[in-house]
Protein backbone atom coordinates (compact mmCIF):
# COMPACT_ATOMS: atom_id res chain seq x y z
CA UNK A 1 0.00 0.00 0.00
CA UNK A 2 1.10 3.68 -0.77
CA UNK A 3 -0.56 6.68 0.44
CA UNK A 4 0.49 10.66 -1.28
CA UNK A 5 -1.08 13.11 -0.42
CA UNK A 6 -1.32 16.81 -1.58
CA UNK A 7 -2.47 19.31 0.08
CA UNK A 8 -3.00 23.13 -1.75
CA UNK A 9 -4.73 25.98 -0.55
CA UNK A 10 -8.23 24.55 0.94
CA UNK A 11 -7.85 21.22 -0.66
CA UNK A 12 -5.54 18.14 0.40
CA UNK A 13 -6.00 14.93 -2.38
CA UNK A 14 -4.67 11.79 -0.79
CA UNK A 15 -3.65 9.34 -3.54
CA UNK A 16 -4.18 5.63 -1.87
CA UNK A 17 -2.79 2.67 -4.33
CA UNK A 18 -2.29 -1.65 -3.44
CA UNK A 19 -4.18 -3.01 -0.60
CA UNK A 20 -5.82 -2.00 2.25
CA UNK A 21 -6.55 -5.03 4.41
CA UNK A 22 -6.17 -6.23 7.91
CA UNK A 23 -2.17 -6.45 7.66
CA UNK A 24 -1.90 -2.46 6.85
CA UNK A 25 -5.37 -0.96 7.64
CA UNK A 26 -3.94 1.14 10.92
CA UNK A 27 -0.96 2.28 8.51
CA UNK A 28 -3.87 3.52 6.23
CA UNK A 29 -5.69 5.28 9.47
CA UNK A 30 -2.57 6.79 10.28
CA UNK A 31 -1.66 8.24 7.71
CA UNK A 32 -5.15 9.70 6.65
CA UNK A 33 -6.27 10.60 9.88
CA UNK A 34 -2.77 13.07 10.08
CA UNK A 35 -4.24 15.02 7.08
CA UNK A 36 -8.18 14.91 8.81
CA UNK A 37 -6.39 16.68 12.10
CA UNK A 38 -3.98 19.07 9.78
CA UNK A 39 -6.99 21.71 10.17
CA UNK A 40 -7.91 20.95 6.61
CA UNK A 41 -11.70 20.86 5.71
CA UNK A 42 -11.57 19.63 1.84
CA UNK A 43 -10.22 15.90 1.54
CA UNK A 44 -10.63 14.03 -1.96
CA UNK A 45 -9.40 10.39 -1.50
CA UNK A 46 -8.75 9.30 -4.78
CA UNK A 47 -8.86 5.61 -5.07
CA UNK A 48 -7.61 4.78 -8.65
CA UNK A 49 -5.16 2.84 -8.00
CA UNK A 50 -6.80 0.93 -5.12
CA UNK A 51 -7.42 -2.53 -6.08
CA UNK A 52 -8.45 -4.55 -2.85
CA UNK A 53 -9.90 -3.89 0.25
CA UNK A 54 -11.69 -5.61 3.36
CA UNK A 55 -13.67 -4.89 6.20
CA UNK A 56 -10.70 -3.43 8.41
CA UNK A 57 -10.11 -1.07 5.22
CA UNK A 58 -13.56 0.23 5.02
CA UNK A 59 -14.14 0.69 8.76
CA UNK A 60 -11.12 3.57 8.11
CA UNK A 61 -13.08 4.88 5.99
CA UNK A 62 -16.43 5.32 8.14
CA UNK A 63 -14.30 7.02 10.35
CA UNK A 64 -12.52 9.51 8.39
CA UNK A 65 -15.94 9.97 6.75
CA UNK A 66 -17.27 11.04 10.87
CA UNK A 67 -14.54 12.56 11.61
CA UNK A 68 -14.50 15.04 8.85
CA UNK A 69 -19.10 15.56 9.11
CA UNK A 70 -17.69 16.42 12.92
CA UNK A 71 -15.66 18.71 11.95
CA UNK A 72 -17.83 20.10 8.93
CA UNK A 73 -15.94 19.19 6.72
CA UNK A 74 -16.20 17.43 3.21
CA UNK A 75 -14.93 14.32 2.29
CA UNK A 76 -15.24 13.05 -1.58
CA UNK A 77 -14.29 10.07 -3.42
CA UNK A 78 -13.25 9.23 -6.65
CA UNK A 79 -12.05 6.87 -9.44
CA UNK A 80 -13.11 3.20 -7.45
CA UNK A 81 -12.56 0.55 -9.39
CA UNK A 82 -15.41 -1.67 -10.02
CA UNK A 83 -14.67 -4.03 -7.41
CA UNK A 84 -14.04 -1.40 -5.13
CA UNK A 85 -17.44 0.30 -6.17
CA UNK A 86 -19.21 -3.51 -5.61
CA UNK A 87 -17.98 -3.84 -1.90
CA UNK A 88 -18.71 0.35 -0.73
CA UNK A 89 -22.12 -1.09 -2.88
CA UNK A 90 -22.54 -4.18 -0.66
CA UNK A 91 -21.69 -2.53 2.37
CA UNK A 92 -24.12 0.45 1.99
CA UNK A 93 -21.31 2.80 1.58
CA UNK A 94 -22.20 3.57 -1.68
CA UNK A 95 -25.05 6.16 -0.21
CA UNK A 96 -23.01 7.56 2.84
CA UNK A 97 -20.02 8.34 0.96
CA UNK A 98 -19.88 11.38 -2.05
CA UNK A 99 -18.25 9.13 -5.13
CA UNK A 100 -16.80 10.75 -8.21
CA UNK A 101 -15.99 9.29 -11.33
CA UNK A 102 -12.47 11.40 -11.51
CA UNK A 103 -10.37 13.80 -10.04
CA UNK A 104 -11.65 16.94 -11.76
CA UNK A 105 -15.15 16.12 -10.63
CA UNK A 106 -14.78 16.04 -7.14
CA UNK A 107 -12.59 19.25 -7.17
CA UNK A 108 -15.45 21.03 -8.77
CA UNK B 1 -10.00 -30.24 -7.49
CA UNK B 2 -8.97 -30.24 -4.30
CA UNK B 3 -6.46 -27.78 -2.60
CA UNK B 4 -5.64 -27.64 1.13
CA UNK B 5 -4.23 -24.48 3.47
CA UNK B 6 -2.73 -24.82 6.45
CA UNK B 7 -2.44 -21.18 8.12
CA UNK B 8 -1.06 -19.96 11.55
CA UNK B 9 -2.97 -18.40 13.70
CA UNK B 10 -1.28 -14.81 12.84
CA UNK B 11 -2.01 -11.57 11.13
CA UNK B 12 0.79 -11.80 8.89
CA UNK B 13 -0.08 -15.18 7.45
CA UNK B 14 -3.14 -13.11 5.60
CA UNK B 15 -0.42 -11.78 3.24
CA UNK B 16 0.41 -15.51 2.04
CA UNK B 17 -3.33 -16.30 2.31
CA UNK B 18 -3.76 -13.42 -0.09
CA UNK B 19 -0.81 -14.89 -2.54
CA UNK B 20 -2.23 -18.37 -2.16
CA UNK B 21 -5.41 -17.23 -3.68
CA UNK B 22 -3.63 -15.52 -6.61
CA UNK B 23 -1.97 -18.93 -7.62
CA UNK B 24 -5.37 -20.94 -6.69
CA UNK B 25 -7.40 -18.28 -9.04
CA UNK B 26 -4.70 -18.92 -11.98
CA UNK B 27 -4.28 -22.68 -11.32
CA UNK B 28 -8.47 -22.98 -11.81
CA UNK B 29 -8.70 -20.79 -14.17
CA UNK B 30 -11.29 -18.37 -11.90
CA UNK B 31 -12.10 -14.66 -12.65
CA UNK B 32 -9.68 -11.91 -11.75
CA UNK B 33 -13.15 -10.06 -9.86
CA UNK B 34 -13.72 -13.81 -8.47
CA UNK B 35 -10.54 -14.28 -6.49
CA UNK B 36 -10.89 -10.80 -5.66
CA UNK B 37 -14.00 -11.49 -3.50
CA UNK B 38 -12.68 -15.32 -2.42
CA UNK B 39 -9.47 -13.13 -1.07
CA UNK B 40 -11.85 -10.91 0.82
CA UNK B 41 -13.55 -14.04 2.31
CA UNK B 42 -10.73 -15.80 3.48
CA UNK B 43 -9.72 -12.50 5.00
CA UNK B 44 -12.87 -11.62 6.87
CA UNK B 45 -12.95 -15.62 7.93
CA UNK B 46 -10.02 -15.60 9.31
CA UNK B 47 -9.31 -12.51 10.78
CA UNK B 48 -12.11 -13.44 13.39
CA UNK B 49 -10.81 -16.52 14.07
CA UNK B 50 -7.06 -15.39 14.60
CA UNK B 51 -8.13 -12.31 16.36
CA UNK B 52 -10.93 -13.45 18.85
CA UNK B 53 -11.45 -17.24 18.31
CA UNK B 54 -8.56 -18.73 20.76
CA UNK B 55 -8.18 -18.32 23.98
CA UNK B 56 -4.67 -18.78 24.82
CA UNK B 57 -1.55 -17.37 23.00
CA UNK B 58 -0.59 -20.57 21.64
CA UNK B 59 0.38 -21.21 18.34
CA UNK B 60 -3.04 -23.03 16.13
CA UNK B 61 -3.60 -24.27 12.72
CA UNK B 62 -6.21 -23.13 10.87
CA UNK B 63 -7.11 -25.54 8.14
CA UNK B 64 -8.81 -24.58 5.11
CA UNK B 65 -10.33 -27.04 2.40
CA UNK B 66 -11.20 -25.91 -1.42
CA UNK B 67 -12.77 -27.79 -3.84
CA UNK B 68 -13.88 -27.14 -6.92
CA UNK B 69 -16.59 -29.97 -8.52
CA UNK B 70 -17.95 -27.78 -11.99
CA UNK B 71 -19.35 -24.86 -11.47
CA UNK B 72 -19.82 -25.54 -7.63
CA UNK B 73 -16.60 -23.92 -5.32
CA UNK B 74 -16.77 -25.06 -1.55
CA UNK B 75 -14.55 -23.74 0.65
CA UNK B 76 -14.53 -25.38 4.34
CA UNK B 77 -12.22 -23.81 6.93
CA UNK B 78 -11.47 -25.52 10.33
CA UNK B 79 -9.97 -24.29 13.71
CA UNK B 80 -9.59 -25.53 17.19
CA UNK B 81 -10.52 -22.86 18.48
CA UNK B 82 -13.57 -21.91 21.03
CA UNK B 83 -16.82 -22.50 19.58
CA UNK B 84 -18.31 -19.66 17.42
CA UNK B 85 -20.92 -19.54 15.01
CA UNK B 86 -20.66 -16.25 12.84
CA UNK B 87 -24.30 -17.50 10.89
CA UNK B 88 -25.48 -16.11 14.06
CA UNK B 89 -24.40 -12.69 13.54
CA UNK B 90 -27.43 -10.76 13.37
CA UNK B 91 -26.67 -8.39 9.90
CA UNK B 92 -25.50 -4.28 10.12
CA UNK B 93 -28.33 -2.16 9.46
CA UNK B 94 -26.91 -0.87 5.90
CA UNK B 95 -29.56 1.97 5.47
CA UNK B 96 -28.52 3.87 8.66
CA UNK B 97 -26.92 7.21 8.41
CA UNK B 98 -23.46 8.38 8.73
CA UNK B 99 -23.60 9.05 12.20
CA UNK B 100 -25.66 6.33 12.98
CA UNK B 101 -23.06 3.61 11.15
CA UNK B 102 -21.46 1.64 13.69
CA UNK B 103 -17.66 1.36 12.92
CA UNK B 104 -17.27 -2.57 12.39
CA UNK B 105 -19.10 -5.42 12.16
CA UNK B 106 -18.90 -5.61 8.31
CA UNK B 107 -16.73 -9.02 7.81
CA UNK B 108 -19.28 -11.57 8.16
CA UNK B 109 -21.88 -9.83 6.38
CA UNK B 110 -19.13 -9.85 3.64
CA UNK B 111 -18.97 -13.57 3.43
CA UNK B 112 -22.80 -13.94 3.64
CA UNK B 113 -23.28 -11.79 0.56
CA UNK B 114 -20.25 -12.89 -1.68
CA UNK B 115 -21.19 -16.63 -0.94
CA UNK B 116 -23.98 -18.29 -2.01
CA UNK B 117 -24.49 -20.17 1.11
CA UNK B 118 -22.47 -20.14 4.57
CA UNK B 119 -22.69 -22.71 7.20
CA UNK B 120 -21.49 -23.74 10.65
CA UNK B 121 -20.97 -27.10 12.31
CA UNK B 122 -19.32 -27.68 15.32
CA UNK B 123 -17.38 -31.49 14.92
CA UNK B 124 -15.32 -32.89 17.31
CA UNK B 125 -14.23 -29.84 19.18
CA UNK B 126 -13.84 -28.35 16.24
CA UNK B 127 -15.12 -24.69 14.55
CA UNK B 128 -16.13 -25.82 10.82
CA UNK B 129 -17.50 -23.14 8.57
CA UNK B 130 -18.48 -23.83 5.15
CA UNK B 131 -18.99 -21.64 2.20
CA UNK B 132 -20.04 -22.42 -1.07
CA UNK B 133 -20.40 -20.21 -4.52
CA UNK B 134 -21.87 -21.31 -7.69
CA UNK B 135 -19.12 -19.56 -9.87
CA UNK B 136 -20.61 -20.15 -13.51
CA UNK B 137 -23.86 -18.06 -12.34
Amino acid sequence: MNVNVVTSNDCSIICVEGRVDTTNANEFEKAVMEVVTSGINRIILDCSGLNYISSSGLRVFLIVQKKMMAIKGELRLCCLQPGIQEIFDISGFTSIFSIYPNQDLALK
Amino acid sequence: MDKILLVNNKIEELTRVAQFMEELGEEWGLPVPLVFSLNLVMEEALTNTIAYGFDDDGSHTIEIHFNKAGALLSIIITDDGHEYDPTQKKDPDISLAVEDRPIGGLGIFLIKKIMDSVQYRRINNRNNLILTKNIES
